[in-house]
């Protein structure tokens, strides 16, 4: 073990831990076995996570790199995939066999462990829900050093719905049984709506959700903040498509630019934001067929592009709240204005039904995500400020985007979170998985 | 645990009663602030005063914590951890003494312990627990008063530059560990202390010192001055000969 200075991608937290790379699950074991170390250990995968989940300060963290196992079932859409294989490399490998996960996140860089302990969702919520609908198994290393599978039905129903979204806190994630969907053709036919405010934004998303198996908007953070945008909808391609002669001839793979390593400087301020969501807003849009690869995960074209905020980092401030409290979104909107918070990113998408995960985030409503460069004066008082607003409206904010969140305010978002508490205790009386977010929001 | 604006979620303020130290307690940021230990000879006293500066939702545990009792330093350290993380500990343990002069050995020993002794014995005991949860910031108050001894204060001077030279040496020690010592070294400061003194040249009142005390141990720096000015002002006492000096400092 190696002890080595790690952070999240928000790259606002920084933390010492021992870093193990096991090579073997024999390895692993042995160190679960050990008398072990008092402040634990949590796994990690590609470190997406924007806050402290992955992190575990004066403790052990797990590399999951060596859980690479891909095996694709024949005749039928299942996959066992090892928890330390990346989405990007799932998708190309089911590709190849005209399969696809059902779900992907807005980048191809998050290991299959970190998506289960997650639960992430994308674009495709509303029709497909979260990832744990596609799961339909888990292999967990427990702290008694016992290895179980996990089913979302049966008698291990409990410990599957608590691992999911459950931030690595029950075990191991050693690998997964996934069901792919067919995918004739790896492209998209995208459709883009220019919105003049956020009132058109929420009216085409809605009537969108019924017609597209992907929704999502890009909301521009900078000006007068009225929550202009583009609202992206799209269908895959099938092979009675009327535009199949068009489609790419193969897998088109986004060119991926690295981001320089500027030396803390950020080059986040109102001015360079205002002319890149300027001229993002008045872009020409796509009305067309898309490589999947780009439409999914439009973030992975710039390689570390968190590097952008400098040395003090971003935030993700995303959160969910009901339906009917769309005066909440523009009183969001009107604190990031007066706050002076211009970003690049702002997310906007309504979401479908929740998973059964105690600690799943989505749930039905709008989920709003902004990254928000952490220097901003007031911002942390704004943030708690929202937060407790959006408890009273019945909201949540996602834990995997967290870095600041009050502890007190999980119970009220989590109403589960008591039940999942028990179960979890229950499958590590040791107290073995541990992190800086689950000492921060006080979890375990 | 420090969240993503490194506002703390428990801090420690050991000699409670301290203006300095409550100032720096009122300057740190509260938003995240949940558990604040009250280390003092009359935590009482202290946490009356903090309650006034700290939000009602910051629990204040009382520590009594008598100076002289070294024997009882490692069961009040044990309290800080029992729980929590401890993010931040404030070491503002000290007393001026009675101008002693050098015959009167019993007053100067009460300085030597309070300041330097408990100090320092308590400092090394915080590091060792924040080596073992991994991070942590302890800040000590030193003094201008350390920088060269003077015939009026070189009693309090030299158990300033004791902690001083431990909380240095220690500081070195801790790099890598995510332990990080920061030294405040304030020149005279207006409070209930010093009420009967003549002014010093650059006196700042306890809110200032508070706030550059935050400021450092934001910085990441390990040495700071209050006011900033003092930092040049030692570098020239310290390269004046003798018979200036001794001039200069017994007016």
């Amino acid at each position: 073990m190696r002890r080595i200075e790690s952070t999240g991608w928000g790259r606002t937290l920084h933390s010492v831990s021992s870093e193990f790379e096991p090579r073997t699950l024999q390895e692993l074991q042995e160190l679960i076995g050990d008398k072990g170390n008092p402040r634990g250990v949590i796994a990690h995968g590609l470190r997406r996570s924007y806050g402290d989940s992955s992190l575990n300060i004066g403790g052990v963290s797990v590399d999951a790199a060596f859980l690479s196992g891909l095996t694709f079932h024949p005749d039928s859409r299942m996959v066992t995939v090892g928890a330390g294989v990346s989405m990007r490399t799932l998708e190309r490998a089911s590709l190849e066999r005209q399969l696809f996960p059902p779900v992907v996140p807005g980048t191809g860089l998050v290991s299959i462990g970190g998506a289960i302990a997650a639960d992430i969702h994308g674009k495709s919520h509303h029709t497909t829900g979260s990832f744990s609908s596609c799961v339909k198994r888990i292999q967990l290393l427990y702290s008694d050093g016992e290895i179980r599978d996990l089913f979302p039905e049966g008698p291990s129903a409990n410990h599957f719905w608590t691992t999911v979204g459950g931030l690595g806190l029950t075990g191991i994630v050693l690998e997964a049984d996934l069901e792919l969907i067919h995918m004739n053709e790896p492209s998209v036919l995208v459709e883009e709506t220019r919105v003049n405010n956020l009132e058109e934004m929420l009216t085409v998303l809605s009537s969108s959700d019924a017609n597209y198996q992907h929704t999502v908007a890009w909301i521009d953070l900078s000006g007068d903040f009225r929550g202009r945008g583009v609202v992206g909808k799209g269908n895959y391609v099938s092979h009675d498509s009327t535009v199949e002669k068009t489609l790419p001839a193969k897998i088109k793979e986004g060119a991926s630019l690295p981001f320089p390593k500027i030396s803390g400087i950020s080059l986040i301020n109102k001015y360079t934001v205002r002319a890149f969501n300027e001229m993002w807003f008045r872009k020409p849009l796509t009305n067309g067929i898309s490589s999947i690869d780009s439409f999914m995960h439009p973030l992975d074209r710039i390689q570390n592009w968190n590097r952008i905020y400098g040395a003090r980092g971003f935030l993700q401030y995303q959160f969910v709240v009901p339906e009917g409290n769309e005066d909440f979104l523009a009183h969001v909107l009107q604190v990031m204005k007066d706050l002076g918070a211009a970003s690049f990113l702002g997310v906007l998408k309504r979401f479908g039904e929740s998973s059964p995960g105690h600690l799943s985030f989505p749930k039905p409503g709008w989920t709003l995500a902004l990254d928000i460069p952490a220097h901003i004066d007031n911002l942390e008082q704004a943030l708690n400020s929202l937060d407790s607003q959006l408890c009273a409206r019945d909201g949540r904010i996602y834990l995997i985007k967290d870095a600041r969140l009050k502890p007190e305010f999980v119970p009220l978002m989590y109403p589960r979170l008591e039940e999942w508490r028990s179960i979890r205790n229950n499958m590590d009386p040791r107290g073995m998985w541990q992190s800086d977010q689950s000492r921060r929001l006080k979890l375990c | 645990m420090l969240n993503a604006f490194h506002s703390p979620q428990s801090v420690a303020l050991i000699g409670a009663t301290s203006e300095i130290g409550q100032s720096i307690l009122k300057a740190l940021p509260h938003d995240n602030l949940e558990t604040c230990f009250v280390v003092a000879r009359d935590p009482k006293r202290a946490s009356n005063s903090l309650k006034k500066i700290l939000p009602s939702r910051t629990k204040l545990v009382e520590i009594n914590f008598q100076a002289e009792q070294t024997q009882s330093h490692k069961e009040i350290i044990d309290q800080l951890f029992a729980e929590d993380d401890l993010d931040i500990a404030v070491i503002a343990a000290g007393v001026l003494g009675n101008n002693p002069d050098l015959d009167e050995a019993s007053n100067a020993l009460d300085v030597m312990v309070i300041n330097y002794v408990a100090s320092a014995h308590l400092m090394l005991l915080i590091a060792e627990k924040m080596k073992l949860q991994g991070h942590g910031q302890i800040e000590v108050i030193s003094s201008f008063a350390q920088t060269r001894p003077r015939v009026d204060n070189f009693v309090y001077g030299s158990s300033k530059a004791g902690l001083d030279f431990m909380a240095r040496g220690l500081s070195d020690k801790l790099k890598g560990t995510g332990v990080s010592i920061c030294i405040l070294r304030p020149g005279f400061v207006r409070t209930r202390m010093t009420r009967l003194m003549p002014e010093a040249p650059f006196t700042v009142n306890s809110d200032l010192v508070g706030k550059l005390a935050v400021k450092l141990l934001k910085s990441g720096e390990s040495v700071g001055y209050a006011p900033p000015i003092l930092k040049w002002v030692a570098l020239v006492f310290k390269l004046l000969p003798s018979s200036i000096f001794g001039k200069i400092s017994n007016r």
